[in-house]
């Protein structure tokens, strides 16, 4: 549960890394800015809250794991990882650019504080799944959490990870679904179907709470009440808006990879600080 | 070699797949030596032999079930927290169904996880096509950071197992099936990764072989002495940091080189050591024994070593076709005075 | 012995004989004997049909197999043996035609006598003289060997036909005197200084020109010369074995009945 005061703090948070995810993708031409702002809350709650973690000690040997799946959302969890002291922010700027450590992907051996290089979709799950599997070998209590694009389900490999987590009753693992319903080619539902995507997940074993994903308080209940779980691993179905916080980039596939002028930026950042 | 009559020995009969044993043997005592390890397979813990592992230390063993590809992002995930993954499945599914996880889990993020990968090459012979796997040399060989084994026998298997565990990264191990008639005595002799073994001394040709065909390479070598030919046998078994300076060495001494590997001829063992001659600036007569770019027939792997050239027969007709290439009548015989 | 006559006339004439070029190159003392000389020494055996002939033209040497039309002296043997005889230091005399042609062939015996230098029994003590005994034993044991091949000598013949590319090379190091024996499938080619194209089969190397010297005349057995460092052999070591044996049959060739 939060109390006001962290709501409070973490929305301000969420308004802010919109602000300077917004700053950035105008510096270098262009980002996976739908999703970035979809999966915003999800980060926002496990960074500024929920996770173990130490940005002067990345490598922390008992920190929690963070696996960015839908690894495109790099742009985001990059502006994300610079706030919070992991690197300076200033670096941001050579976002893209030949030689920089940041692209639209994250490298693990570039980025501080990123555990898996991520990127090609289907990947991320399986990492987490034995990240997990290596905290219970080494009997460490540490937490893996894994953020998957609803899209990105399509891969097979996505549902032999997720019978592997249930399999081995990887109650150390919580994964996300940013269910934004967009793929690039369309909806999710018209590209390749996935609902009723909450009873596939059932079916393969997994505990399923579904909720509003940029609700700070549904969060934050869904990550206590899987910590909590000892039976399954958890997965958690957040629905969410691709574009969330810019009104013309709300639900709109276009923007599921973009670049802004001087106005577009503006209207944007004029948007995102009304919140 | 009695038992390989069919598809069942490989569960079936997998107690009397001694040589594969000794691997199986190492890798479990290297599990005592070092708690780091974990034993993963794809419901094929009995075939490959890593089952041994799991008998002993069935807390530190994971099957994944028949899902490749998830095995080798765990094993990334699981390498991530410190722990050493060693990871069995058939050659095929290991470098070609998982490439991808490879390539990115493993070898993009170096991770320190082994994959020991066995049916490679045509070995799995009755099994047809798909199970033979003649394509994993030249994909392993393309992912940087990737070390890349194909030992003899089992007891250089068993030599690389434990030198695998020295280096920190991902190693491919490709073996044959168990079965194959060793080429070593014992495992009394020098093993280092990269390092060619010189098991025949030559210097009328070399013939660089990895994989099963060393055994074929040192039979043919023994049989051109007979006929007065001097034959090398470097058992290439890393192709990958591949003994540059064995192959240079070779092509001085000899300036005839074969090739010999269960595999395609693109992309594995010749393709590694034409690259390192073409790029000396020196000429020298070459050939490429393995697969020419076709797909293998099915049958009893002995048969299919000896239909495609890769037994000492095929390498002895190679061994006198390119000596014999030089018999001509080109050249300024005068004697200088 | 006829056959083994013709063999050895034809060694004399075209691996020894022509080593007084070299004699020539190094001992400007020898070439000023030369100077401005003209015309042509001929060797010949009646029943024979190896011939070579000296040729000078304003001091310059050069030697040449077969016959010249109009040698200005001709020395002409009874047989081959004859000829053989004489090469080796013997007493054999030659019927000689062009009597004002013996100026010319006066200044061309101390060449020959110099390669008298090239029989076991010289031990030349001067540093410079056992350079060039070690250089003129180079030049010819390749050379001879490649003749005793191409003359048909019938045990060498079997030895290089069934031999793919391989060269036998030997050396002096630190840039002392060397040459290769090249074969390939019944050819065989004598070379002089090192063969670059590919390494040696088998390469014989001294140190230096005194431990070739004990090695090329025997003076030491080979398991010693070995053993004491005065040479070492890279490669094939069998076929230097062979190849030695071919060397100690084609010395026995040369100097039979000396």
């Amino acid at each position: 549960m939060l109390d006001a005061k962290e709501k409070a703090m973490l929305q301000e948070k969420a308004k802010e890394l919109r602000e300077k995810l917004i700053q950035v993708t105008y510096n270098c031409g262009g980002s996976h800015l739908g999703g970035a702002l979809s999966q915003m809350e999800i980060l926002v709650a496990l960074y500024y809250k929920y996770m173990n973690i130490d940005p002067k000690n990345p490598e922390m040997v008992d920190r929690d794991r963070f696996v960015l799946s839908k690894g495109h959302g790099g742009v985001g969890h990059a502006t994300l990882l610079g706030d919070k002291g992991y690197f300076d922010p200033e670096l941001l700027n050579e976002f893209n650019k030949t030689g920089s450590p940041f692209g639209m992907h994250l490298d693990k051996n570039k980025v501080p504080g990123v555990d898996a290089s991520t990127g090609s979709l289907g990947h991320g799950l399986s990492i987490a799944v034995g990240m997990a599997m290596g905290a219970r070998f080494k009997g460490e209590k540490w937490h893996t959490y894994c953020v998957l694009g609803d899209g990105e389900c399509h891969e097979g490999s996505i549902w032999e990870a997720a019978m592997a987590g249930a399999h081995y009753k990887l109650t150390n693992l919580t994964v996300f679904v940013d269910r934004n319903w967009l793929s690039l080619d369309g909806n999710t539902e018209d590209v390749m179907k996935l609902e009723p995507f909450a009873d596939k997940w059932t079916s393969f074993g997994w505990r399923v709470i579904t909720i509003d994903g940029h609700d700070f308080d549904k969060i934050a209940e869904a990550i206590e009440a899987a910590k909590a779980e000892t039976e399954k691993p958890v997965v958690v179905i957040a629905e969410t808006v691709k574009g969330k916080g810019v009104s013309f980039m709300e639900g709109e596939i276009g923007w599921h990879y973009g670049g802004l002028d001087d106005q577009t930026r503006d209207k944007a950042l004029e948007e995102v600080r009304k919140g | 070699m009695a038992k390989a009559t069919g598809l069942t020995w490989t569960v079936a009969d997998a107690d009397s797949m001694s040589q594969a044993e000794i691997y199986g043997e190492v890798l479990t005592q290297l599990g005592g030596e070092n708690e780091k390890i974990i034993a993963m397979s794809t419901d094929l813990a009995k075939s490959t032999k890593i089952g041994m592992f799991e008998k002993k230390y069935p807390e530190r063993f994971i099957n994944l079930g028949i899902a490749e590809a998830n095995m080798i992002g765990v094993a990334s995930g699981i390498a991530a927290t410190g722990l050493i993954p060693v990871v069995s499945t058939f050659a095929v599914f290991a470098s070609l169904r998982a490439a991808e996880f490879v390539r990115t889990d493993l070898c993009y993020q170096n991770r320190n996880v082994k994959i020991i990968a066995t049916h490679s090459g045509t070995s799995f012979g009755q099994a047809g096509t798909t199970h033979h796997c003649t394509e994993d040399l030249a994909v392993m060989r393309s992912f940087a950071n990737m070390v890349v084994i194909a030992p003899a026998d089992s007891f250089e298997t068993a030599h690389a197992v434990r030198a695998v565990m020295e280096h920190d990264g991902p190693c491919y191990i490709r073996i044959g099936r168990g079965f194959e008639p060793p080429v070593h005595k014992s495992l009394e002799f020098d093993y280092e990764i990269g390092k060619a073994i010189e098991l025949v001394e030559g210097n009328d040709l070399t013939i660089i072989a990895t994989g099963v065909p060393v055994l074929h390479a040192v039979e043919a070598a023994n049989r051109a002495k007979d006929q007065g030919i001097s034959v090398r046998v470097l058992d290439m078994h890393t192709v990958k940091p591949i003994d540059r300076e064995a192959i240079l060495n070779a092509l001085l001494d000899t300036r005839r080189i074969i090739t010999v590997e269960d595999h395609n001829i693109i992309g594995g063992l010749g393709s590694a050591v034409s690259e390192v001659i073409a790029e000396s600036g020196k000429a020298c007569a070459f050939r490429r024994i393995g697969f020419k770019d076709e797909y293998s027939i099915v049958g009893y792997p002995e048969d299919l070593l000896h239909r495609y050239g890769m037994d000492a027969d095929g390498i002895l007709d190679v061994i006198q076709e390119v000596m014999k290439a030089e018999f001509e009548e080109d050249e300024d015989w005068e004697d200088e005075d | 012995m006829s056959e083994r006559e013709q063999l050895r006339a034809r060694l004399f004439l075209r691996s020894a004989l022509p080593l007084i070029k070299v004699v020539a190159a190094d001992r400007p003392n020898y070439r000023k004997l030369l100077y401005k000389a003209n015309g042509i020494v001929q060797f010949a055996a009646k029943d024979s049909s190896y011939a070579a002939y000296v040729e000078l033209k304003d001091g310059e040497l050069d030697v040449v197999k077969g016959m010249h039309a109009n040698p200005t002296i001709s020395l002409t043997f009874k047989t081959a043996a004859d000829l053989n005889t004489f090469f080796a230091g013997g007493v054999a005399l030659p019927s000689i035609k062009g009597l004002a042609g013996i100026p010319l062939l006066l200044r061309v015996v101390p060449f020959l006598l110099k390669l008298k230098i090239l029989l076991p029994t010289a031990i030349p003590s001067d540093p410079q003289e056992q350079e060039l005994k070690v250089k003129l034993l180079l030049y010819m044991i390749t050379h001879a060997l490649s003749q005793m091949n191409k003359g048909g000598d019938e045990e060498f013949v079997k030895f290089v036909k069934k031999s793919p590319e391989r060269v036998y090379q030997w050396t002096v190091e630190n840039g002392g005197p060397a040459a290769f024996l090249r074969m390939k499938a019944g050819k065989t080619k004598a070379g002089r200084g090192t063969y670059k194209k590919r390494r040696p089969f088998v390469h014989m190397i001294f140190p230096n020109i005194p431990s070739a010297m004990k090695v090329l005349t025997q003076q030491v057995a080979l398991i010693e010369a070995v053993r004491d460092g005065f040479v070492r052999t890279e490669g094939a070591l069998e076929y230097g074995r062979d190849i030695g044996t071919q060397m100690q049959r084609m010395d026995a060739l040369l100097n039979e009945g000396i």
